[in-house]
């Protein structure tokens, strides 16, 4: 059964508002792909009442460690905020499809944007472990310096690195899709990743269809049950209708993915 | 004497239900979702989401939000039609061996009689029909909030049918039993309430509305207390069995409708948060009926001592 108990074993507010949090959860940790999220339950009361679904950043069999990145962002992160150790959470998971490994000895370019900096981190560290490694370039966006969350942990499992601040405040001045043109262009890769908000999401996914890059996206969504029946979660489809990010997704090759009719978020 | 094992089986319309807790329709997909998490033949019985006659894309997202002790949403009765529900969907509902009732959904009185037609087959033990929905334009609640259409489309799901009609009724309305004696002489056999509460809620830094089709469908325990009042009043109102839905998030929520005068409950948004919600509802049913040597539930249907209040 996909659900497990976790308990919070480190906290750690990695930059303002944004915390790691290192759980101790054996089945999850076992069973984990990179690309997969945890839909996890805040405390047993009714408000607030939903779970909330993290990607996992980082799972480790070894040791039963599974890590996930927290950004508060409203009433339920915020709680979070202030768990302490020995904290026990009931979650789901590990759900959805998750990111499918190239076969190996690629060129592949990652695309992170703020906090959807998690799953890739977890899917650089799996291509790392790859008997045929394939070349890894990755470009993480983010408004500035500070909300480049955890590069050191996503720079240290790539082969290239290059961080973009729209402000500035460290690496190139820009934007992710400033960056991934010229890369594509410079040295074309078999195969694009990216997590981050819809808009870039989006502008990553022309982009590399105008290279004729294969493009993964994982997105997020507002969700309900996590397990593909409310369908709560729905984004729409480029065959028409939607399609679950919970049960269909998180992960998407970003042509199936009606970009147009993404709304705001 | 002391009650060591109460009989949980109660009658809903013809219906032998092995205890009264079901899904609520639209928050338990079509059963097989949820397997991996609770074992659906111990449900009293399954409640499908809605089906239309064609099949429908649903709303734009953002479809679902948060609200204090409650949800909006705003799905838009998202499901592959009849046909497909029927070759795909249907024949997995059957090994549960637990009755299925279909939620039918339509445009107009002459939609929902051929729903009601094409599902009036081998493994649909009844039908739902939502008059209720607050999510899409121009069918679903347009109905549930008229006594004359109320009438006219139970009449005609009656006529098209065999099957057991329950009909769910609106919470958006004046008076709710008005609507429900409407039902009741057109010949429905039982009633389901509450249907969610129409709801809105902004995102005051975009001056947005959170979801894409603005106004969505509150549920959650934020709406126990209306469903709770709206059960008491039908079951006074009407000589139908009625079961009850709104915000039941355990055995002690389940058993306020019971004694508000439910006979069957439906577990909804629960089943997001807790998936095994249904079990633990039933549980704690026949627990506090060891407890408060209640021998059948069905003898708590209403019982609710009002005059004593």
């Amino acid at each position: 059964m996909p659900r497990a108990t976790a308990i919070l074993r480190h906290r750690e507010e990695v930059v303002s508002g944004h915390y790691l949090l290192t759980l101790d959860c054996p089945e999850v940790a076992k069973a984990a792909q990179p690309g997969q999220f945890v839909h996890l339950r805040i405390g047993d009361g009714t408000d607030p009442l939903l779970r909330r679904p993290f990607s996992i950043l980082l799972a480790q069999p070894e040791t039963g460690e599974v890590q996930i990145l927290v950004r508060t962002v409203g009433r339920g992160t915020g709680i979070i905020a202030t768990h302490d150790e020995g904290v026990a959470y009931d979650l789901l998971g590990p759900l959805g499809n998750g990111w499918e490994a190239p076969a190996g000895g690629e060129d592949v370019v990652l695309v992170a944007g703020g906090i959807g900096v998690a799953p890739l981190i977890f899917f650089a560290d799996g291509l790392r472990l790859m008997e045929r490694q394939p070349y890894v370039r990755s470009i993480f966006g983010a408004a500035n310096q500070e909300a480049l969350v955890c590069w050191t942990e996503f720079a240290a499992r790539c082969d290239e690195f290059t961080a973009v601040t729209e402000d500035g405040s460290a690496g190139e001045t820009g934007l992710v899709t400033d960056v991934l043109a010229p890369e594509l262009e410079r040295d074309r890769p078999q195969h694009v990743y990216a997590c981050g908000p819809d808009g870039m999401l989006a502008a990553v996914a022309r982009i590399c269809r105008d290279a004729g890059v294969p493009c993964y996206v994982s997105m997020e969504q507002w969700m309900g049950c996590g397990v593909g029946a409310c369908l709560g979660c729905a984004v729409p489809a480029s065959a028409g209708g939607y399609v679950r990010v919970c049960a269909d997704g998180p992960v998407f090759d970003a042509t199936e993915i009606d970009w147009e009719r993404m709304k705001r978020r | 004497m002391t009650v060591t094992c109460p009989d949980l089986s109660v009658e809903i319309a013809g219906l032998h239900l092995q205890n009264p807790v079901m899904s609520a329709s639209g928050t338990f997909g079509y059963g097989v979702e949820y397997e991996p998490y609770l074992d659906l033949s111990q449900l009293g019985a399954i409640v499908t989401k809605a089906v239309t006659l064609e099949p429908r894309e649903g709303n734009p997202q953002p479809r679902v939000r948060e609200t204090p002790a409650g949800m909006l949403n705003a799905i838009g009765l998202q499901n592959p039609g009849a046909e497909v529900f029927i070759d795909d969907k249907l024949p997995a509902l059957q090994r549960f061996g637990v009755p299925v009732i279909v939620n039918i959904s339509g445009r107009s009185v002459e939609e929902f009689a051929r729903l009601a037609e094409m599902l009036s087959i081998d493994g649909v033990d009844a039908l739902e029909v939502n008059i209720s929905c607050p999510n899409v334009q121009e069918e679903g609640m347009t109905f549930g909030v008229d006594c004359d259409m109320t009438g006219r489309l139970t009449e005609a799901v009656c006529a098209a049918t065999d099957l057991p009609v329950i009909v769910k009724l609106s919470p958006n309305v004046t008076d709710i039993t008005v609507i429900a004696r409407a039902a009741e002489q057109a010949g429905a056999d039982a009633l389901s309430l509450i249907n969610t509460l129409l709801g809105m809620s902004i995102d005051v830094e975009r001056r947005l509305p959170h979801l894409g089709n603005v106004t969505g469908g509150l549920s959650g325990p934020a709406v126990r207390p209306v469903a709770v009042r709206m059960i008491y009043e039908v079951a006074r109102a009407v000589d139908l069995p009625l079961i009850g839905m709104g915000g039941v998030m355990n055995a002690g929520d389940a058993l306020e409708l019971i004694l508000a005068g439910a006979t069957g409950v439906a577990v909804g948004t629960a089943n997001f948060v807790e998936p095994a919600a249904m079990h633990q509802v039933i549980d704690g049913i026949a627990a506090y009926c060891r407890r408060h040597d209640v021998a059948r539930i069905a003898d708590l249907v209403g019982a609710v001592a009002a005059d004593q209040a």
